[in-house]
């Protein structure tokens, strides 16, 4: 079922200001969303992304900066007044309604007709399809089946910009990625500016068209999923974002630095760094590459490490490796080119990129 | 879209379980039932037995004849009464103490209230009605001072021995007894829907319309039952008040079985007591299904 | 239905300050009664007369302590008898539980006074001649309460797999109960031992039906002589019951975990 496509909103989200107490749990944030897209936001407990979402709902006040959608001041509205679709992250669905006015019910308070009610109805029924559920009670429906409904709830008051509070938290892990794609799908089909916050890096990956990830309240890195995971501005979005070795190294140069007998330039948004200074270099698994040692032998000569750990990931395959160090360091190959390792082989680990992100200690 | 299946139900092999043998005889369990089959089912049905046999021991339903008319039913008639007026004022009165506490309470406060809710709850009994006889009483401060504003109780008929004077000193206890059962259920509405509602557009108005109160309602109708029960069938702090002059069904109760009785006026008295038994579990059938609903809706 | 508004009692707005006056209606009564009993002879002045009076009568001990004394068998067993079958509820024999939620739910529904009539029918004699008889029906009426607090403090706890655990590590039953059951159920013990020993002191209903003399039925037949001493004694239980739960609700809360300043997860 093909809804209107609405020409999406755009947000301005300006110097946004939050604290409680001695607690900031916002700092400055900034971000600005372009019609129909999907953004979403990234980030531990307590780094601020549903207090950014709250603060645009209306459910929280700012202490400073603004919002705007295709111009017009949004904080100055009462929450009600907003025009905002939202999801929240569990059992938000009215208990004592059936689904039908569960959905309705945005449409009932603005007083529209009700056979355009029943229509619009229908339609998100169809969307989020679950037609066949249009006179359960909540506390019939499965967690996916609520989100759904929710979701279809949200919409139907066709919302300038639609939020989305860690909505697939409180569900199963198989049902969480089945209803993830549907929000995209439904999403796109809209064409609804989209603010979608999790914690779930994973989640935020797969279907958001940029990602903002978040820490102690400020926006560290807004940009592609891509983009993030190639070309991390802090060390924290490397780390966070994506699987990650750490491995100690020292500082050749300003520029370059040695990890594992291995001379490399470190990539941009790194610390500053002296000649002799420890660093921590930090190396994606996919960029470590495995040498299997000519012949067998039980002794480990110098440059030579042995693989300790083998977990098979499906298309890929994560081996870990004692090279000498506090902790292993992990490789990821394709099954295929896996299948060559064995745990206990004796092999020689190299980088192969041109530049690593190094932070302090 | 494919539906998330239920998985099949796995059957845990109680034998297999370290200690006892699984639940086919429920030995562990022997003690309780003995307990309360002795001594809450036998009894129960001995009154059900007591008042459907007459003087002579044969089976009769003429002791349920003089409930109704005269006395008996002007009795029945009260006690209802009692148990509805009280109801009511408790549960409103304590639907918005609840609803205050539960929003403008701090976390100390609201537990230093809840038990101070607990004890009011269950004072009913001897010492409130002395309580209230001291503090009400035509001789106590509160009427003294009352009286020196202008407002003299007593001269416009107010007694403590009435049916009025009653139902005030109840509603001591139910108003803190509807806090204790209905705060729980104001807790289980969750802010969600408050969010939600605003949300979608909704003003103040429309949340508290479409669905706090149908919400609530349940838990609001099963709580004030509840206190229906409790204002009809309590005996203590009547006893210990009225001098006779209220006509209310545990109190003949209690006055067939103290004195000197004949067997027959003990058989009315069993099946006055079945007449309470049959209200107060008409009451509690319905408050029972309201604490079902509630759950059901407010199930996380 | 948290909203923002909690906490801010300081704010002193109107509702606050309509409730505040409602609370205090509740406390005139006590107040007022509290005057009273402290009034002396003849209405002249206040001292502890009515006080000293109830103290001096004859059998106040003897009566105060026969209450306490069923209140604490009462109590004890209530505990013995609920606590095992809860615990098997919980363990092993789950199908019993709604039944058994229905006859706790019994005394509730059944108005004392009716269930009075026919309790004695129950008694062997060698009980019925006895004040002890008593105790037997204190646990029954107790039961709705005692079996709604068990019931919700061990559901609270992950029962099974904790007891299973501590079979598997070679614990005996008794060592079981004893380090695990009991200490995890902590909570909702007391508080069924508070309730049971609480409304068996105070209960009155079946014990004056039954032509027993606790300590609740010797108070009033006593006020039938000297009303202001049977009040004084009302409002002193009143009030040291207020106090009591009071403070320790006080002093438990503080102990709990702190607020979260930071409502959501941010």
């Amino acid at each position: 079922m093909k809804i209107e496509k609405t020409v999406g909103s755009a947000l301005e989200i300006s110097g946004l200001s939050r604290s409680f107490g001695a607690v900031i749990a916002l700092d400055q944030f900034t971000i600005s969303i372009q019609p129909g897209e999907l953004i979403a936001l990234l980030g531990p407990s307590g780094c601020g992304k549903t207090t950014a979402l709250r603060i645009v709902a209306g459910l929280e006040k700012a202490d400073r900066g603004s919002v705007h959608i295709n111009g017009e001041d949004l904080l100055s509205k009462p929450a009600n007044n907003r025009d905002i679709g939202m999801v929240f992250q569990s059992y938000s669905l009215f208990p004592n309604m059936t689904v039908a006015e569960n959905i309705s019910y945005g449409l009932r308070v603005r007083r529209m007709k009700s056979d355009l009610i029943k229509k619009r109805v229908i339609d998100m029924l169809d969307l989020v399809e679950l037609p066949h559920k249009i006179n359960s009670y909540p506390h019939q429906l499965s967690g996916g089946q609520q989100q759904r409904v929710a979701l279809a709830r949200a919409l139907a008051i066709e919302p300038r910009v639609l939020l989305l509070d860690e909505p697939l938290s409180a569900l199963d892990a198989q049902v969480r990625s089945q209803i993830r794609d549907e929000i995209r799908r439904i999403q796109i089909e809209s064409g609804t500016t989209t603010l979608f916050v999790t914690h779930d890096q994973e989640e935020a990956m797969a279907i958001a068209d940029r990602v903002g990830v978040m820490q102690h309240g400020r926006l560290e890195q807004l940009d592609t999923p891509n983009n993030l995971y190639n070309k991390p501005a802090t060390p924290f979005v490397a780390s966070f974002v994506g699987i990650t070795n750490s491995i100690p190294a020292v500082a050749e140069s300003s520029t370059q630095v040695v990890i594992l007998n291995q001379s490399i330039d470190i990539a941009e948004h790194s610390v500053a760094i002296n000649a002799g200074d420890h660093v921590s270099a930090l190396v994606r698994p996919e960029w470590v590459s495995l040498e299997k040692s000519a012949g067998v032998s039980l002794e480990k000569s110098a440059g030579e490490s042995r693989v300790i750990t083998k977990s098979f990931l499906g298309p890929m395959t994560r081996i870990g490796v004692d090279v000498g160090l506090k902790e292993l360091v992990y490789a990821e190959l394709s099954s295929k080119e896996a299948r060559n390792y064995d745990t206990g082989d004796l092999v020689k680990v190299s980088i192969a990129t041109d530049s690593v992100m190094v932070e302090n200690v | 879209m494919i539906e998330k299946t239920a998985a099949p139900a796995t059957k845990v092999a109680e034998g297999r379980s370290f200690f006892l043998k699984g639940d086919s005889v429920p030995i562990a369990l022997l003690p309780f039932f003995a307990f309360v089959t002795f001594f809450l089912l036998w009894p129960i049905s001995d009154v059900l037995i007591k008042s459907l046999k007459g003087n002579s021991g044969e089976w009769t339903l003429s002791n349920f004849e003089p409930m109704t008319h005269g006395i008996y039913l002007t009795a029945f008639q009260t006690s209802i009464e009692l148990g509805l007026i009280t109801a009511f004022i408790g549960a409103v009165v304590g639907a918005f103490f609840a609803f205050v506490i539960e929003n403008y309470a701090g976390r100390k406060l609201t537990a230093v209230l809840d038990s101070i809710s607990a004890v009011f709850a269950n004072s009913g009994g001897v010492p409130l009605a002395f309580m209230f006889i001291a503090s009400f009483g035509a001789n106590s401060a509160v009427i003294r001072i009352l009286r020196g504003i202008g407002l003299d109780l007593y001269a416009n008929g107010f007694s403590l021995f009435s049916l009025t004077g009653v139902a005030f000193v109840y509603s001591f206890f139910q108003i803190p007894l509807m806090v204790l059962v209905f705060k729980p259920a104001l807790k289980g509405l969750r802010k969600e829907w408050r969010e939600a509602s605003m949300s979608l557009g909704g003003s103040n108005w429309d949340f508290i319309r479409r669905i706090a109160v149908p919400v609530l309602f349940p838990s609001f109708f099963g709580s004030m039952l509840l206190l229906f029960a409790g204002g009809f069938s309590a005996y203590a702090t009547a006893r210990a008040m009225t001098v006779g002059n209220v006509p209310l069904v545990p109190l003949i109760i209690g006055t067939l079985v103290d004195g000197n009785v004949i067997a027959n006026k003990a058989n009315q008295g069993a099946a006055l007591a079945v007449g309470m038994i049959l209200v107060a579990v008409i009451a509690m059938t319905g408050y029972v299904w309201a604490q079902r609903t509630t759950s059901k809706w407010q199930a996380r | 239905m948290a909203s923002p508004m909690k906490g801010k009692l300081g704010k002193y707005s109107a509702i606050s300050v309509t409730i505040f006056i409602s609370l205090m209606l509740f406390f005139v009564p006590l107040f007022s009664a509290a005057e009273y009993s402290f009034r002396g002879s003849y209405g002249q002045g206040h001292d502890f007369t009515n006080y000293l009076w109830i103290i001096q009568q004859d059998g106040f001990l003897a009566h105060l302590l026969l209450s306490v004394e069923l209140g604490a068998l009462a109590g004890a067993l209530n505990l013995i008898l609920m606590v095992p079958t809860i615990t098997m509820l919980h363990l092993t024999h789950q199908r019993f539980r709604p039944i058994v939620d229905l006859i706790c739910i019994l005394p509730l529904m059944i108005p004392v006074v009716s269930l009075a009539i026919g309790a004695e029918v129950s008694m062997p004699s060698f009980l019925q001649n006895s004040q002890y008889e008593l105790v037997f029906f204190f646990v029954i009426l107790a039961l709705p309460f005692t079996y709604r607090v068990l019931d919700t403090s061990f559901g609270s706890i992950p029962l099974k797999t904790l007891v299973e655990a501590s079979r598997s590590l070679g614990a005996s039953w008794l060592s079981t109960i004893l380090r695990i059951i009991l200490p995890g159920a902590k909570g909702g013990i007391t508080a069924a031992l508070f309730l049971s020993f609480a409304l068996a002191i105070g209960e009155f209903t079946i014990t004056q039906l039954l032509h027993w003399d606790t300590f609740p039925v010797w108070t009033v037949n006593a006020s039938q002589q000297n009303i202001l001493g049977a009040i004084a004694l009302s409002v002193f239980s009143f009030i040291f019951a207020v106090v009591l739960l009071g403070v320790i609700a006080f002093t438990s809360s503080s102990r709990s975990k702190k607020e979260i300043v930071v409502e959501e997860g941010a």
